[in-house]
């Protein structure tokens, strides 16, 4: 096999979910069915490592130093919420309920996969909600056990600094009837009820 | 997929990883077959049913079916009966989970060991004290793994008197102190027999057996604990 194809087998070998079988039938489709695509492909990438990187001030993939929503002078520069990835926070701009600044930590605690505080890089964070200007941080992690270790360790860490610390609510879904909702969801929320 | 099916196993999800596109690779303690690694096809797709229920520290019901080294997961059920744990609780649990996926070798049925982390589980759900349940798991752990030696023989065949001082040392076992010997290691024999009895309520008991499971582990392990490395790390914050 010539040795720039195997090197493109190799390399293709990185995107998720992605072994050497599939690898190989990537790399054949692209030479042989779609030459065009894989030049786009090839450019679009190399444009986006060489443009791509985190906001400064929210850590989210950008272009600029300051993504556009951190520079926005609309937005209540006192909240701050949590997420763990780009996808979170699209999801929660969706709802329209809340205006305020976001800080995307790219990943959350996963200790039996090595990832703590550490590799989270969580002294951005950090310096970011202790700006003097960040009031109330929102702690919008998700609901599996890794999200509510990250929550649970943030939270400690901005309340020991004088900050006001929520957790989004869990439970029920809006709409959502008792007969068709998973088991876990009903349990917590039992757990979790509140009083009238 | 045929081969041998499995049914309504009581279990734990210890880890899961992503598998392929939209599967997950589950480890599982189960009670009569040990740690299985378990496929949960297309588990990470939105809307899978399996997904929420693919949760650590719950206990669930599992059948699966297949005879190579990786099954595959047919169904999952919900037991239930246990809060989400939080905070250091949870760390707790993360440490259990790597002692086990770290030292216990696959199918390799421990029902004791079993029942004692479900025990660990129930106790750091309800707050009970962390330390005391940590212990009792650990002490379980060394002994099913056939690992922890007599604790109340000691290295030269005496049994362990509650009046005297021992040194625990790794692959002999308790080494009796003569008077006026003393060392930071050094246990109480009250200790041993405590740990022998599985029974730690006493404190220095209690303190003593921390240091010494920590060596044991440690020796084990051969090297760090990721769990506890990123406990540390976040107390610090
Ligand atoms: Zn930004």
């Amino acid at each position: 096999m010539p040795a720039a194809l195997d090197q493109l087998i190799d390399a293709l070998r990185v995107l998720p979910g992605v072994g050497p079988k599939s690898a190989q039938r990537i790399a054949y489709h692209l030479l042989q069915r779609d030459r065009n695509g894989a030049g786009r492909l090839a450019r679009a990438l190399d444009t986006a490592l060489a443009q791509i990187r985190h906001c400064s001030r929210c850590n989210t993939f950008t272009e600029a130093e300051i993504c556009e929503r951190c520079m926005s002078a609309s937005r209540d520069p006192q909240q701050l919420c949590v997420v763990e990835m780009p996808a979170d926070l699209a999801m929660l701009e969706q709802t329209h309920a809340y205006r305020g600044m976001y800080y995307v930590l790219m990943g959350r605690v996963s200790p039996l996969d090595g990832i703590g505080p550490r590799e989270l890089k969580l002294d951005r964070l950090l310096a970011r909600a202790t700006d003097g200007t960040v009031q109330e941080v929102i702690l919008a992690t998700n609901f599996t056990n890794e999200g509510e270790a990250t929550a649970h360790y943030v939270g400690e860490m901005l309340r020991a600094r004088g900050l006001k610390v929520s957790r989004i609510a869990r439970g029920l879904p809006v709409g959502g009837e008792l007969e068709h909702t998973d088991i876990g969801t009903i349990a917590q929320a039992l757990y979790e009820r509140r009083a009238l | 997929m045929s081969g041998k099916r499995v049914e309504q196993q009581p279990g734990f999800v210890l880890h899961a990883y992503p598998w392929r596109e939209t599967s997950f690779v589950v480890d599982v303690l189960s009670r009569n077959h040990g740690r299985v690694p378990l496929i949960a096809k297309g588990a990470r797709r939105p809307r899978s049913a399996m997904r929420g229920l693919l949760l650590a520290f719950q206990p669930l019901e599992l059948s699966w079916s297949g005879t190579g080294e990786l099954k595959t997961l047919v169904s999952v059920d919900w037991s239930g009966g246990l809060p989400l744990l939080s905070g250091s609780a949870l760390m707790c649990g993360y440490y259990a989970n790597e002692l086990l996926v770290r030292l216990l070798p696959r199918e390799d049925p421990h029902p004791k060991l079993f029942d004692a982390y479900a025990a660990l589980l129930q106790a750091l759900a309800h707050g009970r004290p962390q330390d005391l349940a940590l212990r009792l798991f650990e002490l379980a752990l060394v002994r099913e793994l056939g690992y922890a030696p007599t604790f109340d023989i000691d290295a030269d065949g005496e049994p362990v008197s509650p009046e005297c001082d021992y040194i625990f040392i790794i692959e002999q076992g308790p080494v009796k102190l003569q008077d006026g010997q003393s060392g930071e290691q050094a246990l109480s024999g009250q200790t041993l027999l405590d740990l022998a009895n599985a029974d730690l309520s006493a404190s220095e008991s209690l303190t003593q057996a921390k240091n010494l499971m920590r060596r044991l582990i440690h020796h084990l392990i051969g090297g760090t604990l990721e769990s506890r490395r990123i406990f540390m790390e976040l107390q610090e914050l």
